[in-house]
């Protein structure tokens, strides 16, 4: 799947340490990212949010003015978009708070890269949706929006709990879903006992996408653990 | 409180018991009394059987001479008043001079009640007259009017009943109110040393009879107020330093692993370089693990960690963590195996699942930072009688028996206050007892059937 598209999404980074601003600037660039705009002030925040408008915004919690919380509500109350905190604050409750003002991840410093990048695309990836929406498996691709598998030249339906498992495998494409977070996709928190439930729907939606059911390549099981989809280009 | 009326209710008892014990023991008393003094009811007796052993013959009358030497013995005297004349018809030879030999009708009724000139005398009634015995002066007191209301022996079991009746309410009324002033100055004392080891503050009234001890106890109180208030007033300034601390390195620490994160993979560096940024990387990683380890072990040890426990499904749990190392790691040093049965899909704890968690993730990192070579990791949920056990093991170098009995056994340096450099291990395993001990469990370090090192945490299995 393309995601050239999110890296042309406008950022605003606000920290009031302009080495950390410097650090992550050369981060989201070295991976592609373009429009940039960094503020070492909340109130510089509020007035480059007003110009720029910005898609997603990287925050501190603590900055010279005001706290990043604070910040969130002015931010959002203009226009709704992501938000990820950035912050050595790694209290419960400021993580709590934090979430409870509509951030979108929270992050303690310190952290690597690689897993802010990470953070940063799945982030991006949930909350603007490729114009092309065709997720690419080996031998078939997906149509989240139309909940339909294209194979062969042929339209496949899914049904809701297929479309939210393979929703919450693709969210997670390469890596390992737990059985129970898989559950928990389609039958909401806390579900016990649906394991078997699971496996039939895993079998159908394998009858769906794989070229041969029985020897599986994108939907693939890890014993004991959860399954993992592999999606062409990640 | 129980214990004081337990207290006041053992002194009545003893004090009933030994008010009833001293009445028996006066019966007893008054009964042998009475007995050893029977033998003053002897002299009618002996005057009766000198009045029927007394014989007379031609030269008159005679006293066998058994009973004349057993008069003599007792330094009594006896004389014979004959019906018929009134006088004296027979004597023993000691016979005081002042003794008359003749008697009217009226000195007869006298010396029947009472004495002949000071002795005291007993009669005995023979055939033809009266015998009298007279014992020394001072041996017997003689009640010379012996007569009472006839009521008054009739009623006396009763009245004798009633006043040892009232005594004895009288002895428990005076008791218990000298008691119950005792008692409510004892009660409020009771309460304050039953409440000394809580955490409340206490101050009882400084007056009544134990106001010392009551002024004692506030100022013990008083004391210990202070000092729990230093001692958490210290623990919280420990904590909160170790947290700031750690807030200050956590920007910092980011530039570094962030610049030596994307100098390991600069293509343009040499290998060499290359490779000394991924050290400082790693290097890094150790750094920001060491801070969470240390600000969450010094909360949990001060009890400023808040744990939210809920019902959680531990093998799901401990699932997600497996599978996020496997998601995590690339170089696949570190494989690690899902050993927990099929069959056990559910085992339901009340946890705080992000402790939990990060129990889980420390005995997985534990078993990578002690094999950087790589090794094999075995993690399984299995079910005990009343415990979810959450094992993980591994194949790589393992430890002594002597290191394992002192991780299972030595203080952390945390929490050990004395100086000794014998516990310098890890704050890892310190969390992950910390950890379960918060949530009621236990932890068990020892070798692993694999030939590594093997940790068992037990967690209480929600009922």
């Amino acid at each position: 799947m393309n995601s050239d598209y999110l890296k042309q999404k406008r950022i605003l980074l606000v920290d009031d340490e302009q080495e950390l601003l410097d650090m992550v600037v050369s981060i989201l660039q070295k991976d592609g990212f373009q429009n940039i705009k960094t503020a070492k002030t909340a109130a510089k925040a509020i007035a480059i949010s007003e110009t720029y408008q910005p898609e997603f915004a990287i925050l501190d919690v603590m900055l010279p003015d005001d706290t990043g919380f604070n910040l969130i509500k002015r931010l959002k109350s203009t226009f709704d978009y992501p938000v990820l905190f950035l912050t050595a604050r790694g209290e419960d409750d400021d993580k709590f708070r934090g979430f409870g003002l509509g951030a979108d991840d929270y992050m303690v410093k310190p952290f690597l890269p690689k897993e802010l990048l990470f953070r940063i695309n799945a982030i991006l990836r949930r909350s603007y949706k490729d114009e092309n929406p065709l997720v690419k498996l080996p031998g078939c691709e997906i149509d989240f929006d139309r909940a339909e598998v294209i194979k062969n030249g042929k339209h496949i339906s899914l049904t809701a709990k297929e479309h939210n498992i393979l929703a919450a495998l693709y969210r997670n494409a390469g890596r390992i879903v737990t059985i129970d977070a898989l559950c928990e996709a389609a039958w909401g928190d806390n579900p016990f006992g649906y394991e078997n439930s699971l496996m039939a729907h895993i079998r159908r939606i394998r009858e769906k996408i794989e070229a041969n059911p029985s020897s599986p390549v994108a939907l693939i099981t890890i014993k004991g653990l959860g399954y993992k989809l592999m999606v062409e280009g990640k | 409180m129980k214990s004081v009326l337990k207290l006041i209710r053992r002194f009545v008892g003893i004090m009933l018991l030994s008010s009833a014990l001293l009445i028996i023991l006066n019966f007893i008393l008054l009964f042998l009394y009475t007995v050893s003094q029977l033998p003053n009811s002897q002299p009618w007796q002996t005057a009766q059987e000198v009045a029927d052993n007394l014989f007379q013959n031609d030269n008159g009358y005679v006293l066998p001479e058994d009973i004349t030497i057993e008069l003599k013995k007792n330094d009594t005297w006896a004389i014979f008043i004959d019906n018929a004349t009134m006088r004296v018809v027979w004597r023993t030879d000691n016979l005081p001079e002042t003794v008359p030999m003749s008697y009217s009708i009226s000195d007869i009724a006298h010396l029947t009640r009472g004495y002949i000139d000071g002795y005291p005398t007993f009669t005995g009634e023979a055939e033809n007259g009266l015998v009298v015995l007279g014992y020394p002066k001072d041996s017997f007191w003689k009640h010379m009017w012996p007569s009472w209301d006839y009521s008054l022996i009739a009623n006396l079991p009763k009245t004798f009943l009633s006043v040892l009746v009232i005594n004895i309410a009288l002895i428990f009324i005076i008791y218990i109110i000298a008691n119950s002033r005792l008692l409510k100055s004892v009660k409020p004392i009771v309460g304050g040393i039953q409440s000394l080891p809580t955490e409340e503050t206490i101050h009882i009234k400084e007056k009544g009879l134990l106001s010392e001890l009551a002024q004692s106890i506030n100022k013990t109180s008083e004391i210990l107020h202070s000092q729990r208030k230093q001692l958490r007033k210290k623990e919280t300034a420990r904590a909160n330093w170790i947290a700031g601390v750690s807030h200050d390195i956590r920007t910092p620490l980011s530039m570094v692993m962030g610049y030596a994160s994307q100098l390991e993979s600069d293509n343009g560096l040499s290998e060499d370089d290359r490779k000394k940024a991924a050290v400082i990387v790693e290097q890094s990683r150790r750094m920001r693990n060491l801070i969470n380890d240390l600000n969450l072990a010094s909360k949990l040890e001060y009890n400023m960690q808040p744990i939210n426990p809920a019902r959680q499904n531990l093998v799901a749990v401990v699932r997600q963590v497996v599978v996020d190392f496997i998601n995590m790691d690339i170089d696949d040093k570190h494989p690690i195996a899902w050993e927990t049965d099929e069959a056990l899909t559910v085992c339901l704890a009340d946890i705080d699942k992000d402790l939990i968690k990060r129990a889980v993730s420390n005995l997985i990192q534990n078993c990578m930072n002690h094999n950087e070579q790589g090794c094999h990791i075995f993690v399984r949920v299995t079910t005990g009688e009343n415990n979810c056990l959450i094992t993980v093991d591994d194949d790589g170098a393992g430890a002594t028996d002597e290191q394992i009995e002192r991780l299972n056994h030595s203080p952390h340096y945390m929490l050990c206050d004395e100086n000794t450099s014998m516990q310098r291990h890890g704050l890892g395993l310190l969390i992950v007892k910390q950890i379960a001990a918060a949530h009621g469990g236990t932890t068990g370090i020892g070798h692993s059937s694999y030939g590594g090192f093997s940790v068992k945490l037990a967690l209480p299995m929600e009922e």
